[in-house]
């Protein structure tokens, strides 16, 4: 039987298939010439795979990665473009922002008495839409997120676009080594962590009030409060976007 | 899997090694294939609506790079600065060991292969696209790949030498 140089390069790129392949496999077991000439092609293969596979080892420049970064949402944007998790980004982003009269007011100032609106404002979806949609319940004496909520939370990536009004932004593991993510609803801002298959809500403060009184895009910028809550908890960095979708494809789990 | 912008966005920053890996199979530098990547994700950005969900990403940008270089070369030769080869080969002397000096050569014998052999190698042998695969990405028949890589395979071959 003869071989043409293509099919012993077929065979070699594993494209022979079928009769003709089988019957090249057979061949080559009782001929030593016709074997090195495959195994020759293979090695070239090989070798040509090898002598480029470094470059995959390399940083990418940050020009080409700075092409594929999600562009910072505007504070009243239409489209919606959520910040990735990207801590730094959103605390120059806020740095950048106008130093008007409520920007100089610290967490400390307001900080108490925002958390018990933000925990009633958030109690208040549930009040207002008991059953399978309430946003958290009470379990254990902790507040665990139900409903669309935790739907965000557990499939929800930061580059979507923000869904049935809940909105996540950073995914990060925190020194106990849990995933925590945060989240904003149209009202408020929040911090979860996931906790033995749930995730139970961790701090709470309301959500910016949107320039011009226009609807609040869920896409906004996270309050101040809610990044200092990450700073206080966040061991390393924020996940990116890859690290942050593996997590939520293995559901999670560390 | 979702189609929206932000999802592409995603999903091509991952690919992001393996475009500049492709771009140095095309380019005789690193700095003309990094330029090469930004230029095909910028065309990217601009149509991710037209990538088909559940067809592979990762042949939608090898085609759009490709396009792009057959146009980049095309443009250079209208304004006739004929791309000057330089050839693989700046850090001769500094890989020391054996593989590297191998790996060096055989980037530099790919380099000095044509603009055709080049993509097919690069998709087929560095990117591990099946025929038919690289045949789309190129848009050509399949038996034009073949007898393109038959022909690049035996350049290779002989800039190289038969190996021990």
């Amino acid at each position: 039987m003869t071989w043409t140089d293509d099919e012993l390069m077929a065979f070699a790129d594993g494209e022979l298939a079928g009769e003709r392949g089988a019957a090249l496999a057979a061949a080559m077991t009782g001929d030593d010439a016709l074997r090195a000439r495959v195994d020759a092609l293979r090695r070239q293969r090989r070798s040509v795979a090898a002598a480029f596979a470094g470059v995959l080892d390399e940083p990418v420049p940050d020009r080409l990665a700075a092409l594929l970064a999600v562009p910072p949402a505007e504070p009243a944007a239409a489209a919606p473009a959520p910040a990735v998790a990207d801590l730094a980004a959103e605390r120059a982003r806020r740095q950048g922002r106008g130093s008007g009269s409520g920007s100089g007011l610290t967490w400390a100032h307001w900080g108490g008495m925002a958390a018990s609106l933000a925990l009633g404002v958030l109690l208040g979806h549930q009040w207002a839409a008991p059953g399978a949609d309430a946003l958290v319940s009470e379990a254990g004496g902790r507040l665990v997120a139900g409903g669309r909520l935790a739907q965000a939370l557990e499939a929800r990536l930061a580059a979507d676009a923000s869904g049935q009004g809940v909105a996540v932004q950073l995914s990060f593991v925190d020194r106990d080594g849990q995933y925590c993510r945060t989240f904003s609803t149209d009202r408020i801002a929040g911090l979860a962590c996931r906790e033995a298959s749930r995730w139970t809500v961790q701090s709470t403060t309301p959500a910016e009030p949107a320039a011009s009184g226009a609807l609040r895009q869920a896409a906004s910028p996270l309050p101040r409060a809610l990044l200092e809550a990450v700073d206080e908890r966040i061991a390393g960095t924020a996940l990116t976007a890859a690290q942050e979708r593996q997590a939520r494809d293995r559901g999670w789990v560390r | 899997m979702s189609n929206s912008p932000n999802e592409v966005r995603a999903r091509i920053a991952a690919l992001l090694p393996r475009l500049r890996r492709f771009g140095r199979t095309l380019c005789r530098t690193g700095e003309d294939a990094d330029d090469l990547v930004q230029m095909a994700v910028e065309k990217a950005l601009t149509r991710t609506d037209q990538w088909t969900p559940g067809t592979r990403l990762d042949s939608w940008m090898f085609r759009i790079m490709q396009t792009t270089w057959i146009d980049e070369l095309r443009a250079r030769e209208r304004r006739s600065q004929t791309f000057v080869p330089e050839e693989e080969g700046e850090h001769v002397g500094v890989d020391s060991n054996a593989a590297q000096v191998e790996a060096m050569a055989v980037r530099k014998a790919v380099s000095r292969l044509g603009d055709d052999q080049r993509a097919v190698v690069g998709l087929v042998l560095v990117e591990g696209l099946s025929y038919q695969e690289a045949a789309e990405v190129l848009d050509i028949p399949v038996g034009t790949l073949t007898s393109r890589l038959a022909r690049a395979r035996e350049a290779l071959q002989a800039m190289l030498g038969a190996a021990p």
